[in-house]
């Protein structure tokens, strides 16, 4: 369960979502919410119910029980509250392609109930393909035609951005664009849900990253309370944790391999971090921001719930065995 | 809605199945009106450009026509599935059952758009043969290729467009079962093999009398049928219509994508 709460409606909300297909539980009791110039990455190994997440959430799948809720809306019984709703559900994202980029956001105009003039020359600028706007989306690439899905996606001005893997297939200039629309989408007030592997990118913007395992929200990380850390490689590590700690202006020092990591207070920047250590007759190499980890936490955790539900399930078998071999004994003393 | 429709017709172009059936249909009329052994299997000779329609509706209603309408209805479906793009458009402002309602109508329109090609290809077809007035008849009105006497033009146009949109009509349904099949199965192959399937058992139903005036493929022949039956048979076709429409939105508000 997600605790951040926000006084504003949620643009996104999920309470104890759950799908099953047949018997089969894909997503589990997951409940979330994404506040308005939010971004929150769902990550999680193939298989993990992300992309159902999303469909849910879109509104293109329908919940076993639980609720959705956009913008204060269910989305299957108020589909217009699809208007303010920018998606890219498939990867790579799908159009008729026998249609040209411009002529499939003209589709996507119409039906959306229409779109101001210029706007689509504007999301296809936005998204670096004005060269190839009139060409038919057949031959476009993989990249091409997911950047051409977030030019749909970002088409109305969205108040809700949703995106299954939007970066799948890019290579890393058009993967650097669509992050860095996507932030800009943000903080002009869209709340993002997305979808994603890569982590190192995503860590740079996201506010928040739930952590998906087998359909289970299992952490939920707030990278916005980790506030700006730094790192340093200078002459004496341990000394310079000692000295650093004694400073009012720090938060946090401590050793990571041959660097010091520092979290300072949020008015107090690099410049003084690296004056204190100069002043201080330190030794200073390198000075950098440090960004958190996400690969590492998220290999931890995974780790860790993967232990914890071997041992449960461990647990669960051992049960019935221990029956079955109570029984076992009853039944070979029977007939003997 | 409107630009629903429009968008959707727009499409219908870009069918494989249309396309192919366009040619098909468009090259049979002309098989049929120069073909050696139409005499043996009709005992007649073609006197008439108005007969070469009939001729070919006759010989294309059981089989050919539900067959083409069947594949080109489900493919409309299909062809979102091929590309991916049903969700696409299920995201955006729309509700299903009105994008579902777009297919139906565009669905139901194919009959007409194709019978109006095949009357085109056959009148074409039987140019050779002359639109005077002759001694016999359309195939399509009283007493069928011999007819009662001397026909005229009008009476013989009458004849043919009355039978078209008859024709047209019965294949509707068919064309709505493909639709509900294929939102069924999200599959265009799997929706058209299925209609075609249904329309066979139907066929061997004969063996039941009682259920034959009620089945769909008993009412491909109401081209035929006298003006005063056709009320039963519009209604009845009118009925299976709704019906299929109907469980097809029902099928479609609750799938999952």
């Amino acid at each position: 369960m997600d605790a951040a709460a926000t006084p504003e409606t949620p643009a996104i909300e999920t309470v104890r979502l759950t799908k099953r297909y047949g018997r089969r539980p894909v997503v589990r009791d997951l409940s979330f919410r994404v506040a308005p110039g939010e971004v929150y990455a769902l990550v999680g190994p193939n298989g993990a119910g992300k992309t159902t997440v999303i469909r849910l959430v879109a509104g293109l799948a329908f919940p076993t029980e639980g609720t959705v809720r956009m913008l204060g809306e269910n989305p299957h019984e108020r589909p217009s509250v699809r208007r303010k709703l920018g998606a890219v559900v498939e990867a790579p994202a799908a159009f008729y392609p026998y249609l040209s980029g411009r002529r499939n956001l003209r589709l996507h105009a119409r039906l959306a109930g229409g779109v101001p003039p210029g706007r689509i020359a504007e999301v296809l600028e936005r998204m670096e393909l004005t060269g190839a706007a009139d060409r038919p989306v057949g031959i476009y690439s993989l990249g091409m035609r997911q950047r051409l899905g977030v030019a749909a996606a970002l088409l109305t001005r969205p108040a809700v951005l949703v995106l299954d893997e939007p970066a799948s297939g890019m290579d890393p200039l058009s993967l650097h664009l669509v992050h860095r629309v996507l932030r800009e989408a943000a903080e002009e007030g869209t709340a993002v849900l997305l979808s994603t592997h890569h982590l190192e990118e995503v860590v740079s913007y996201c506010h928040r990253v739930g952590l998906l395992e087998e359909g289970v929200l299992i952490d939920t990380v707030d990278l916005r309370d980790r506030g700006i850390r730094y790192r340093v490689r200078v002459s004496d590590a341990a000394a310079t944790v000692a000295m650093l700690r004694t400073q009012p202006w720090v938060r946090e020092a401590r050793l990571r391999g041959e660097h010091v990591v520092v979290a300072l207070a949020d008015d107090v920047g690099a410049p003084r971090l690296a004056a204190a250590l100069v002043t201080a007759g330190i030794d200073l190499t390198e000075l950098s921001r440090d960004v958190f980890d996400l690969r590492a936490h998220y290999r931890e955790r995974l780790t860790a719930e993967r232990v914890r539900r071997t041992a449960t399930d461990a647990l669960t078998v051992d049960a019935p065995l221990g029956r079955a071999g109570r029984g076992a004994g009853r039944d070979g003393g029977g007939p003997a | 809605m409107i630009a629903l429709l429009r968008m959707e017709l727009a499409k219908l172009g870009r069918l494989s199945s249309v396309r192919f059936g366009l040619v098909v249909l468009a090259l049979f009329p002309w098989l049929w009106a120069y073909a050696p052994g139409v005499f043996d299997v009709y005992g007649f000779f073609i006197v008439s450009g108005f007969q070469v329609p009939a001729l070919s509706l006759l010989s294309s209603m059981a089989f050919l026509l539900p067959l083409l309408v069947a594949i080109a209805a489900a493919e409309l479906l299909g062809l979102e599935i091929q590309h991916g793009t049903l969700p696409t458009v299920l995201l955006r402002p729309v509700t299903r059952s009105q994008w579902l309602l777009a297919k139906v109508l565009v669905a139901s329109a194919i009959p007409f758009l194709g019978l109006a090609w095949f009357l085109i290809a056959s009148l074409a077809a039987g140019v050779s043969f002359g639109f005077g007035p002759f001694v016999g008849g359309t195939g399509l009105g009283r007493e069928g290729l011999l007819g009662v006497g001397l026909l005229v033009p009008a009476e013989a146009w009458s004849e043919l467009l009355r039978a078209y949109l008859v024709a047209a009509y019965a294949l509707v349904p068919i064309a709505l079962l493909a639709v509900l099949f294929a939102v069924l199965f999200m599959n265009a192959a799997a929706g058209a093999l299925a209609t075609l399937a249904t329309l066979i058992v139907m066929e061997l139903l004969v063996v039941f009398p009682g259920l034959m005036p009620y089945l769909l493929t008993s009412q491909l022949s109401a081209y035929v049928v006298p003006h005063a039956d056709l009320g039963w048979v519009v209604a009845l076709i009118a009925f299976y219509c709704a019906a299929f429409a109907a469980a097809a939105v029902i099928v479609f508000e609750r799938k999952d994508f």
